[in-house]
């Protein structure tokens, strides 16, 4: 199969033009207690969070973890077994004009083979009262406009999701939600969706994004949200999540004077196997000085600083998995103890 | 609901399905308008058998299977490519979905009604003509052109609830078309069975599409009246799309 590649997607994502987007509304997005059982399993337990307006929230969690159910139950797709998710204070089926106040994109290949991406388009502009220029407007945004008028069946992976994005932004809504958006995007795919989703930000939208490109996440996220086996594990900014999160790794031939000054300080540390020392603190000037003042040889000193993917693992594997966590340790030594918590 | 009705035509017409099943349902006409031209002509020349007038000008039925086809992949269609999606985003009440869906597939239906019946009109002019027949619309013909062109509704309505119900396009196709052209005609001879014949949609659109006719030649079935067996072959559309458009929509899509 011939794959046509897309034309480079604009560097710096331009507005859409006035007139669409009529929902003036906060675009606030609360998940209230949200259950979803099927048969024996409970997807969802008992879920609850907001997001802000104007932010990008990532939505992290590992495979069946329930993120895909959850934003589904918030699209009307899925039937909440109990709770409610709420965009701008309505259920999505109560909204007046759903494509103009969300643009969701779920999965990468919900398109008719036989559609073009154009025809693709149309179709929604139709359903929803707008232009059909607008199906141009966003193809030419998310860099796909020279594939415009290709089958779907051709599309890479890419061009779907290009193509599942053109999609959300059709009514110029004030809220995006994106399952998985950066799957089969190239390196500089990757690079213009951090650049998106900044711009979508900075525009003051709400963007939902799930996804495990926790690395991107961090890049462009300003609030995380994790779940882990349907329950919410941890919720806040990422500023609130990487607070006391930093270790100091230390090495040097005799760190015993080092870490009795550190006790005498306050400071816990615990030695490594390999003889280094790993310190819970958010800044290295105090250990240098206590190294100086004790006459400490060191051979390396430096802040491992918050790792969103190290701390999404540390709350998603092993024995901090799910119903655990209600009981789980402080996340720092939660860091020093998990096996994976030094990715 | 102008816009769905939009979307959901342009749905249609963006891929070929809807040309590409007019050509059979045109050349079917054609052939059926000949014969039924053909054999009239004959028997009225060799037996003096009246000219069956409304036999001849109603044999735009020849888009029923197109239409049933088309009614058909109306949902499965989503669901087998996952357009559900998308289409539940941007209409979030499923009953305007399939509202819309039927409005639209009517359309197209009569869309085809037109085409064909142009089709049944030209060759059965051109060939009265040529035999120096008279031409007459009475005998229930402009009726029976009315009937032929809502049984054509009807039966893309029935495709859209049949699908809802079996979902599984290919299944749904299979059992539509085996259902039409050969189950229906055998529950017509089977003791016992055929006396509920009138009353199963190829018995009771049969009845529909008759001049009026109580007895069904073919089955020698005692038929409903026509206007019977269109209110309950109209009944059994709507409860096709409603019982499965509930089950189809109703249910997580996930």
């Amino acid at each position: 199969m011939t794959v046509e590649q897309p034309a480079p997607p604009s560097q710096q994502p331009t507005a859409a033009p006035p007139g669409f987007g009529h929902d003036r509304s906060d675009g606030r997005i609360v998940i209230d207690n949200l259950t979803k059982v099927f048969g024996t399993q409970r997807a969802v337990d008992s879920l609850s969070f907001t997001v802000e307006p104007g932010s990008v929230t990532g939505f992290l969690g590992p495979n069946g973890a329930g993120k895909t159910t959850t934003l589904r139950m918030l699209l009307g797709l899925i039937q909440p077994t109990s709770g409610t998710a709420t965009i701008n204070g309505v259920t999505y089926p109560h909204l007046q004009r759903p494509l103009e106040t969300v643009g969701a994109a779920l999965e990468a290949s919900s398109f008719h083979p036989a559609h073009t991406g154009l025809q693709h388009l149309r179709i929604y502009c139709a359903a929803a009262g707008l232009p059909a220029r607008r199906a141009d407007e966003v193809l030419e945004l998310v860099g796909l406009a020279s594939a415009a008028k290709k089958k779907t069946k051709g599309y890479s992976m890419g061009m779907r999701q290009r193509l599942a994005l053109a999609a959300t932004l059709l009514g110029d809504p004030k809220v995006l939600i994106l399952d998985e958006p950066a799957n089969g995007l190239d390196p500089e795919g990757i690079r213009w969706l951090r650049g998106f989703f900044r711009h979508l930000a900075g525009e003051g939208r709400t963007v939902l994004v799930s996804s495990h490109q926790l690395t991107e996440v961090q890049a462009v996220a300003d609030r995380a949200v994790i779940l882990n086996q349907g329950r919410l594990v941890r919720a806040g900014t990422i500023e609130e999540l990487s607070a006391g999160t930093s270790m100091a790794i230390v090495r040097g031939p005799d760190l015993r004077p080092l870490q009795r000054a550190l006790a005498d300080a306050g400071l816990t540390g615990t030695t490594e196997l390999d003889g280094s020392l790993r310190v819970r603190i958010d800044e290295l000037t105090q250990i240098g000085h206590l190294a100086f003042v004790n006459g400490v040889e060191l051979h390396e000193l430096r802040l491992e600083e918050f790792d969103l993917e190290r701390l999404f693992f540390t709350l998603t594997e092993g024995e901090h998995r799910g119903a655990d966590l209600d009981a789980r340790p402080p996340l720092g030594q939660v860091a020093l103890n998990t096996p994976g918590g030094a990715k | 609901m102008i816009n769905l009705i939009k979307s959901e035509v342009l749905k249609v017409r963006s891929t070929q399905v809807w040309m590409w099943m007019i050509l059979p349902a045109v050349a079917l006409t054609g052939l059926a308008t000949a014969g039924t031209v053909y054999g009239s002509i004959t028997d009225n020349e060799q037996i003096g058998v009246p000219i069956r007038y409304y036999d001849i000008f109603t044999q735009s039925g020849g888009a029923a299977v197109a239409l049933l086809v088309i009614g058909i992949l109306g949902l499965t269609t989503e669901f087998r490519h996952k357009t559900i999606t998308p289409t539940l985003l941007a209409t979030p009440s499923r009953t305007r979905v399939v509202i819309g869906k039927a409005l639209s597939y009517s359309l197209f239906a009569v869309f085809y009604a037109l085409v064909c019946g142009v089709v049944n009109f030209a060759i059965a002019i051109i060939w009265l003509n040529a035999k120096n027949v008279p031409l007459d619309f009475g005998h229930g013909v402009v009726m029976g052109v009315v009937k032929a062109l809502l049984a054509l509704v009807l039966t893309a309505l029935f495709g859209l609830g049949l699908g809802a119900m079996v979902r599984n396009q290919a299944a749904a196709m299979v059992i539509g078309i085996l259902y039409f052209a050969i189950i229906s005609n055998l529950l017509g001879i089977i003791p016992w069975v055929r006396k509920a014949y009138p009353y199963t949609p190829g018995g009771a659109i049969r009845a529909f599409t008759s001049n009026g006719s109580t007895r069904d030649t073919a089955s020698d079935v005692h038929m409903l009246v026509p206007v019977v067996g269109g209110l309950v072959f109209l009944a059994w559309a709507v409860l096709l799309l409603v019982s499965g458009g509930y089950l189809s929509l109703k249910r997580d899509i996930s």
